[in-house]
């Protein structure tokens, strides 16, 4: 292999990498970089030059308008990856705490009461096996004597659901009780130290926070093609991890047409670990396939014939994660294995492991990523080694002495400042001397022959650090294409280079954008939104694997791109080669491309691959338990949930309207409008008997009032109503000598249950009343004379016992004052005080503002209305 | 608001580069040009004074797009860059620099030369680093456009009928060369890769008869520490001594060199050669160590020359049955990993399949290193018996022969 008889003009400068401004949005376009004179093949010749980007290339169009799934959907149910919403703190409190300052905060405390409360055995296993006699859980009291041994915990736990439900507010106290409980058994009741676990669990909570941004795990792709091995077969193999956790290795024949399509089953392993890389090289007319794991590592033979099996030849195990594993195109079954924290082994199959070098020191300057990568060079005996500074050579029969630096990140390939190494490749295939290196600035080749200084180097403008690629190299004449692909943003480019022996390296063609996984989500058919939003996010997830394979079928040569998914997906595209006459006049060959325009649909037969992929997603989903939902019998009580006894006259109507409705074929909005008409309005006709609470709360729903119901129940007139308790409490002390003593047993009994209703409002959902929807056609409130209501007689005449009606009395002025216009002149009983949504608007109002563009027009017509019962409003008392 | 303005400002025109990057990386040139005009029209509104320079992003989207769009030409191109020049003013000789690489890309070499000594005379407050850095490079390459021209002249006036007439010709020959010289002189003194600047200097100075300025510069080139390790930087000086016919001995130096840091370098076929043709002892040695060192490599799998130089060292001394610890300690290092790298029963068969010289070679250094059962040499041995040809029977007798040669190699 020759080195070219001149290279392009480069300047060379040791030391520190220049300061740059990051990441420049063109920097990769318009230029040429340098130019090289080309000798003429005569002698009067004109002389002619060559630039080192710029030059056409060969052309390559997409097939298709977007990547078609090739295989159908990994079975198992997919864990969606982690978001920063999981680890993040939310709560309103921090919101408040943090605003102005940039900077997320870890859940920490979140995390750590998951762990608790997942592996409780892990965290509490032996004192609570020690303890559990002495700790109760039951809701009766305790006997006297086991008083003195046990706790009683339930009322601790109230206290912790308590807490639980008021996180974010503002007026959280901290509970005594939980500040005892926790000061005593801090020390000795976890299995763990607590300090030493929540030091592990912040640690890991760090870690999954910096690879949210950038995961390097997945470094050289999972997936490989298997080539056939005389050159004109159609049919391949892929090699891909499946399964719930990525854990089942596959080995599917390929079959390679316009589609490609699989044949028959895979050939499967079940493996201990989630499948990071999956390495494959063919040495002596045999596949080997590496495949990486954290903390394993094995190798397959596939023999070169078709329908062989893959044989599993050896596993290794490490104690810290494998970072890297790489096969020697040179010698069958030679391996390089690296391990995070920078130990780099030579793994042969018969000769066992041989340790090259081990440092946990970056090379040229300091670096915190234990990355670490190995490849194979030309030399077989020499391997290169790689973390985020640099790369180095290094000869396995002295790997002390005999090494020497290939790439480092500094003044000599002119880096920027902070670039650091994401995955170098051993580019064997164009040129046994050549490696790409990529970083997430630029994309860089070396010659080995010419240690330091790029041959070729190009600022590839992608929006993440590319962790795939793959080449494809050119015959005689022709480009070598490179494809890039990043996991997170589900990149993928398609560049040519070409060079390297004869003349100096060169890039050609422009670069070249191809399909990503998420594009093809607009050509499906149309979903119902949850189903779209899945789906969204199944064909967003990061890619985690890239393979490519060159196909000739009847003089149309096609690249055949497959890319896997961390969900476990593969899909495919292809990009056929256009080869265009030399044109008569000079017209450049690469015009506009339609094909590729968004748009455009794809092939039916894509269509109908879609339509299978999604149909064998949704029964492999529908396999799976659903979401769990809400379980209603811990909102209500068996009691409330019992049906009543016989459908009360507001079911029946409602049953009959809504059956004339049917009949009618009308809409069942229209009832607003009826009710507003005809019948004047469906009143809440109560049964003889207390109506039970979710009764209540259906009829204050049925008749509209639900907001209403909903805010009294909840704290927002918690003050109010505590206000009015008060005052009657006063009243009564003051009225207790004239009373009976049944009365105040009464009163005092209800004032007891007002307080348990107020505490068991529960927590304040964030459901703003004032969003509901007000009836339009709703009879607007009419003032109503209070007086007849509260009169002796009127009271009397309902059948309300002399003792309770002073009571009644007091409580209906309190909730005037509280609901101005509750009081309706048709209500048969003056039970549950009933309001208009107008008032809880304004109620609302008065507590806190919500956003004015909601409840302006509602605003002006409550705050007329409170303004005219103002004066009313103590009339009543007055009376009294 | 203002400041809200002004974020939604910004970010429409991160939307609308993404764009234009979305429809270059597609090929969508013309769709990417319209985008571009909008982009273009955006920043006259702009007031911010942000750090990155807009102008530079327009020059390169816009020079990117005028190379690949249908319906751009050259005039095009250059009325588009002239306008960058004066919109860039930063960037001034970096777009000057790019400009003429496009021309003398597209075979107009005096434009480019204009454009390069018009950059050269372009002052603009002080220099920094990196546009001293290109301006040297403007001079170099105005310097190779000049050098190209005396060439030019050159060859009219060696081909020319009447030797010493053309006076005035030769008068501009020399102006080209004073020219050349001068500015191609000034940017190889600073380390780099200078290789088609280095070459045109050479043969300026050895036109003119000055071989030690020559032989400084090559010198300089290949051995001052500050430059790159580039092997042509070698690779000349070696062309250089052999073509004023200096002695083996100074040329197996420079190849002795060039060796060390690029075993797999072509030459090394020329270096084995004279090497064994050498009389000295010391440097047969070296010749083995060399072959074998350049077959260690990949790329070197299938080269017949070298299997041919190492076959052929090896029957001489295999025959002479001198010096077979050279090739027991070559060999000791290799031969854990030889036979699977090039004596596989799978190579053997692909070789023969292939090319029946290069196994013929191969077969012999196997039969004599391995032994006359080795799986290589056996099955070329049979296929080679089995198509009747006579080297093939000779091979097989001269291995089974000095199979005790094998056994001391191996032993």
């Amino acid at each position: 292999m020759d080195f070219p008889g001149a290279l392009m003009p480069a300047y060379f400068g040791a030391g520190p990498p220049r300061e740059g401004v990051g990441p420049a949005p063109a920097a990769g376009w318009g230029e040429h970089g340098q130019v090289l004179e080309v000798l003429p093949r005569r002698r009067q010749a004109n002389t002619s030059f060559m630039p080192r980007r710029g030059r056409k290339g060969e052309n390559w169009a997409p097939a298709d308008t977007a990547a078609v799934p090739l295989l159908p959907p990994n079975a198992g149910c997919w864990i969606p990856l982690l978001t920063p919403q999981d680890i993040i703190h939310h709560g309103i409190l921090h919101k408040k705490l943090w605003q102005g300052k940039s900077g997320a905060t870890l859940d920490f405390t979140k995390q750590l009461s998951h762990f608790f409360v997942d592996h409780p055995e892990d965290a509490f296993g032996t004192l609570g096996q020690l303890l559990h006699q002495n700790f109760y859980l039951g809701n009766s009291k305790l006997r006297k004597q086991a008083r003195e041994s046990t706790i009683r915990m339930t009322a601790l736990m109230e206290e912790i659901d308590r807490l639980d439900a008021r996180r974010g507010c503002l007026r959280q106290h901290l509970v005594p009780r939980l500040r005892w409980f926790s000061h005593l058994c801090r020390d000795w009741l976890f299995e763990v130290p607590l300090n030493l676990l929540a030091d592990s669990v912040h640690e890991e909570l760090l870690l999954q926070w910096a690879n949210l941004f950038f995961d390097d795990s997945p470094t050289g792709g999972a997936l490989a093609w298997l080539p056939p091995e005389d050159v004109g077969a159609r049919m391949g193999r892929l090699v891909y991890p499946g399964g719930q956790a990525l854990n089942h290795l596959y080995f599917q024949d390929v079959v390679l047409e316009d589609l490609p399509y699989a044949q028959g089953s895979p050939v499967q392993f079940e493996l201990n670990g989630r499948i990071r890389q999956v390495a494959a090289a063919c040495a002596d007319g045999e596949d080997f396939v590496g495949i990486r794991s954290d903390y394993h590592c094995g190798v397959w033979r596939v023999p070169g014939r078709m329908r062989a099996a893959p044989t599993p030849l050896q596993v290794i195990h490490t104690n810290v994660p494998a970072s890297c594993l790489t096969v020697s195109p040179h010698l069958p079954g030679e391996l390089s294995v690296c391990t995070q924290s920078g130990t780099v082994y030579l793994w042969n199959i018969e000769a066992g492991l041989q340790r090259l070098r081990r440092d946990p020191q970056t090379m040229f300057f300091r670096d915190h990523s234990p990355w670490r990568w190995s490849d194979f060079t030309a030399h077989p005996r020499v391997l290169s080694y790689a973390d985020r500074t640099g790369l180095q050579c290094l000869d396995s029969r002295d790997p002390e002495r005999c090494r020497f630096d290939l790439f480092k990140v500094g003044e000599e390939a002119s880096c920027q400042q902070g670039e650091r190494v994401v995955l170098p490749m051993y580019l064997g295939k164009a040129n046994p001397f050549h490696h790409l290196v990529t970083t997430q600035f630029s994309v860089y080749v070396l010659d080995e022959r010419l240690p330091m200084v790029p041959v070729l180097k190009w600022e590839h403008m992608m929006k993440a650090p590319p962790l795939f690629a793959h080449l494809t190299p050119g015959g005689p004449g022709r480009s070598h294409k490179v494809l890039l692909g990043t996991s997170y943003t589900q990149e993928l480019l398609l560049l040519q280079y070409q060079g390297g022996s004869q003349s100096a390296c060169q890039l050609v063609g422009p670069p070249q954008k191809l399909h990503s996984i998420a594009s093809c989500l607009q050509h499906l058919p149309t979903q119902l939104p949850h189903h779209h939003r899945l789906l969204q996010q199944r064909l967003g997830a990061p890619a985690a694997g890239l393979a490519a394979v060159l196909h000739e079928d009847q003089m149309q040569e096609s690249l055949l791109v497959f890319q896997l998914s961390e969900a476990g997906d593969v899909f495919c595209q292809r990009l056929t080669h256009e080869v265009t006459q030399p044109p008569q006049h000079p017209v450049p060959v690469s015009g506009d491309k339609a094909a590729a325009a968004p748009g455009s649909s794809p092939l039916p037969a894509a269509i109908l691959r879609y339509r299978r992929w999604l149909k064998a997603l949704s029964s492999c989903c529908r396999e799976h338990p659903q979401p769990p939902t809400f379980s209603q019998k811990r909102l209500f009580t068996c009691k409330e949930l019992k049906e009543p006894a016989e459908p009360s006259a507001l079911h029946q109507r409602a049953r009959q309207q809504l059956r004339q409705a049917m009949q009618e074929g009308g809409c069942i909005q229209r009832w607003d409008i009826l009710t507003a008409q005809t019948p004047p309005v469906p009143q809440p006709l109560e049964s003889a008997e207390d109506p039970d609470a979710l009764s209540a709360r259906l009829t204050a729903a049925w008749s509209g009032d639900w907001g209403q119901w909903w805010e009294e129940r909840s704290s927002f007139n918690m003050v109010q109503r505590q206000r009015a308790l008060r005052e009657r409490r006063r009243r009564q002390k003051r009225a207790q000598g004239r009373r009976s003593l049944s009365a105040s047993f009464t009163s005092s009994l209800t004032y007891q249950s007002e307080l348990s209703e107020l505490s068991d409002a529960g927590p304040s959902l964030p459901l703003s009343p004032a969003t509901l929807p007000q009836e339009p056609g709703s009879p607007p409130p009419s003032p109503v004379p209070h007086e007849a209501l509260l009169s002796s007689q009127s009271l009397q005449c309902r059948g309300i016992p002399k003792e309770r009606r002073k009571m009644l009395r007091d409580y209906l002025s309190v909730c005037v004052e509280g609901y101005p216009n509750l009081l309706e002149p048709s209500s048969s009983q003056p039970s549950i005080p009933l309001s208009q949504s107008q008032t809880c608007i304004s109620l609302s109002q008065s507590h806190h503002p919500v956003p004015s563009s909601q409840s302006q027009p509602s605003i002006t017509v409550s705050q007329s209305q409170t303004s005219s019962l103002q004066s009313r409003r103590k009339r009543p008392r007055m009376g009294f | 608001s203002s400041h809200e303005h002004k974020t939604n400002f910004k970010k429409s025109k991160e939307a609308c580069l993404s764009y234009i990057q979305d429809a270059m990386l597609q090929k969508q040139w013309k769709r990417a040009a319209e985008f571009l005009t909008y982009y273009v029209e955006s920043l006259e509104k702009d007031f911010s004074r942000e750090r990155l320079n807009p102008s530079e992003i327009i020059w390169r989207i816009g020079s990117e797009i005028l190379c690949h769009h249908s319906a751009s030409s050259m005039k095009e191109f250059n009325s588009f860059i002239e306008q960058m020049k004066t919109l860039a003013v930063k960037r001034y000789l970096k777009v000057c620099l790019e400009h003429a690489f496009h021309l003398l890309c597209n075979g107009l070499i005096d434009e480019a030369y204009q454009n390069l000594s018009l950059a050269e005379s372009w002052r603009f407050g002080e220099q920094t680093l990196l546009q001293d850095k290109e301006m040297k490079l403007i001079q170099a390459y105005r310097g190779l456009l000049d050098y190209c021209s005396w060439s030019k002249q050159k060859n009219i006036l060696l081909h020319s009928q009447d030797g010493f007439d053309n006076l005035p010709v030769e008068q501009e020959m020399h102006s080209y060369f004073r020219k050349a010289a001068l500015s191609l002189k000034e940017i190889i003194r600073i380390p780099g890769v200078w290789d088609p600047f280095v070459k045109c200097y050479v043969d300026l100075l050895e036109f003119y008869g000055d071989h030690n300025e020559a032989r400084q510069v090559l010198n300089e080139y290949a051995y001052n520490s500050k430059f790159p390790a580039n092997p042509n930087a070698h690779v000349y000086l070696y062309q250089f001594l052999k073509r004023h016919g200096e002695s083996k001995k100074s040329l197996i130096s420079v190849l002795k060199i060039l060796h060390d840091i690029v075993p797999s370098h072509e030459l090394m076929i020329d270096f084995n050669t004279m090497l064994q043709k050498s009389k000295k002892r010391k440097n047969q040695r070296l010749a083995l160590e060399v072959i074998f060192a350049a077959l260690d490599y990949a790329g070197w799998k299938e080269n017949v020359k070298a299997w041919s130089c190492l076959a052929r060292q090896i029957k001489q001394i295999v025959i002479s049955e001198k010096h077979l610890d050279w090739i027991k300690q070559e060999w000791d290092t290799r031969k854990d990993w030889w036979p699977a790298f090039h004596f596989s029963r799978y190579l053997a068969k692909r070789n023969w399949q292939e090319n029946e010289s290069l196994s013929y070679e191969k077969a012999l250094v196997a039969g004599i290193l391995l032994g006359k059962d080795c799986k290589y040499f056996k099955y070329l041995s049979h296929q080679g018996c089995k198509a009747q040809l006579k080297k093939f029977r000779i091979l097989k007798k001269f291995v089974n022969k000095h199979n005790p040669a094998y056994l001391r190699i191996s032993g």
